[in-house]
């Protein structure tokens, strides 16, 4: 379980790299970016595992967190904004394949010929943006909460 | 720095006569129009509306004026006073069309505490803007390995087998590099992203096509990711927490229609290759 869950860190990490450089962060947050979103999406790993049992939901708010609380922590270190490592070490977390799953759905209930199909076609559609959606508010929210909770750390770290 | 400004709308009537109140007026008027610029850079590279906000209120209160600031999808709307309210002046200025950049960001951001420690003046953050925009490049190519690498990692967190990240990996490559192409001959940011999904999904479908690892619909499924608009949904949720529901509903519409456009290349892709996506 301990190897999965370093391995599940370090592929995050690789990936919080390459998807935040297409954003183009200040070389001195590569760093950051990476440890957070390893932490991040391990915390989530270990909560989604069933020795834990925590749906996709609360997994993603709660991981959202820690990424939230490190970030703000980090982020004087580095002299940037809390989001410049926030938001790159979330992206291992975006929801992409319920975005589109949720479109390929839509498009299955414009094509389908009887209502049994139409109807199956719309849970897919529904389900999968339903859950695209809510994982996009939940970790928004879980990551805005120590920028709340920390709010002159989180907009003096860059003074 | 004209370019941006569309129009501006000089509201200091009230005429003064003493040197006192002279120089506000000049102030108010290049301090407006600082922001303006300082504005549209920074919601263009990606910022959340609360830190515009609060930059570029903590930079007009360096100054002793405050700015009041409606923030439009596509344009900035101003209004920088000096407290004694006998200078005022109004602008509107289009927000910059530029890839984000949170290079750009945190340096404006640095910037905004710079004036108001006082030690940056505003004919100089000016100048500070331009050399910054202009130091702000990336080599594609780096990005282009960057970017195969992550997508394959990405692939992995999905349990993909090994094969399957190597051939996502492949096929995130090429996509990017249509992108990277396409996007320098000026093509619709939707366009390029149907046929830059079309060409992964294509790719990435190989591995079901010719049954060379075990874990086929991994690298089909992840083999796009890469084109999802990460920071726009998460930007539009945070300006949705913080109350800024226009910004936030034009964010978001952009992330969905950008991810819209993904959809449609990946079923185009998944029917030429007669895969089926569930």
């Amino acid at each position: 379980m301990l190897l999965q869950i370093l391995q599940d860190g370090l592929f995050a990490a690789i990936a919080a790299i390459g998807f935040a450089a297409i954003s183009r962060p200040p070389k001195s947050a590569y760093l950051y970016c990476a440890i957070i979103a390893a932490v991040g999406h391990s915390a989530r790993f270990l909560l989604m595992s069933p020795a834990c049992g925590v749906n996709i939901l609360g997994a993603t708010a709660i991981a959202a967190f820690i990424v939230g609380l490190l970030s703000v922590w980090l982020a004087p270190k580095a002299k940037i904004p809390p989001e410049t490592c926030l938001f790159p070490s979330l992206l291992p977390m975006i929801p992409g394949m319920y975005a589109y799953r949720a479109f390929g759905g839509l498009a299955l209930c414009l094509t389908g010929s009887s209502e049994a199909t139409f109807s199956h076609d719309f849970y897919l559609f529904a389900s999968n943006g339903l859950t695209c959606l809510f994982i996009l508010l939940v970790m928004v929210i879980g990551a805005t909460i120590p920028i709340f909770l920390f709010r002159r750390r989180s907009f003096t770290a860059t003074r | 720095m004209t370019g941006t400004i569309r129009n501006t709308i000089d509201c200091t009537t009230t005429v003064t006569t003493d040197c006192d109140s002279a120089r506000h007026a000049t102030s108010a008027r290049s301090m407006c129009l600082f922001l303006a610029e300082y504005g549209v850079w920074l919601l263009g590279s990606g910022a959340t509306c609360i830190r515009l906000e609060k930059n570029m209120k903590r930079i007009a209160a360096s100054a002793d004026m405050e700015v009041e600031i409606t923030i439009m999808p596509r344009h900035l709307h101003l209004t920088v006073w000096s407290k004694n309210h006998r200078n005022i002046f109004t602008t509107v200025a289009t927000v910059k069309n530029c890839p984000i950049s949170f290079y750009v960001n945190s340096r404006l951001s640095t910037m905004s505490w710079e004036i108001a420690d006082g030690r940056l003046s505003i004919a100089d953050a000016y100048r500070q803007i331009d050399s910054m925009v202009k130091s702000d490049s990336q080599n594609p190519w780096i990005l282009l390995l960057l970017v195969a690498i992550a997508n394959a990692a990405f692939c992995r967190l999905f349990e993909g087998d090994f094969i399957a990240m190597g051939v996502v990996a492949v096929a995130t490559a090429s996509g990017y590099f249509m992108k990277i192409n396409l996007l320098r001959h000026h093509v619709d940011v939707r366009v390029m992203m149907i046929l830059c999904a079309f060409v992964s999904t294509v790719i990435g479908a190989t591995d079901y096509l010719f049954s060379l690892g075990t874990t086929p619909m991994q690298a089909v499924g992840t083999s796009v990711l890469y084109l999802v608009p990460g920071i726009p949904f998460l930007n539009s949720f945070s300006d949705m927490l913080y109350r800024h529901y226009i910004c936030a509903f034009s964010r978001f519409m952009d992330a969905v229609v950008l991810t819209g456009c993904l959809s449609i290349g990946l079923c185009l892709g998944m029917w030429l290759m007669r895969i089926g996506m569930f």
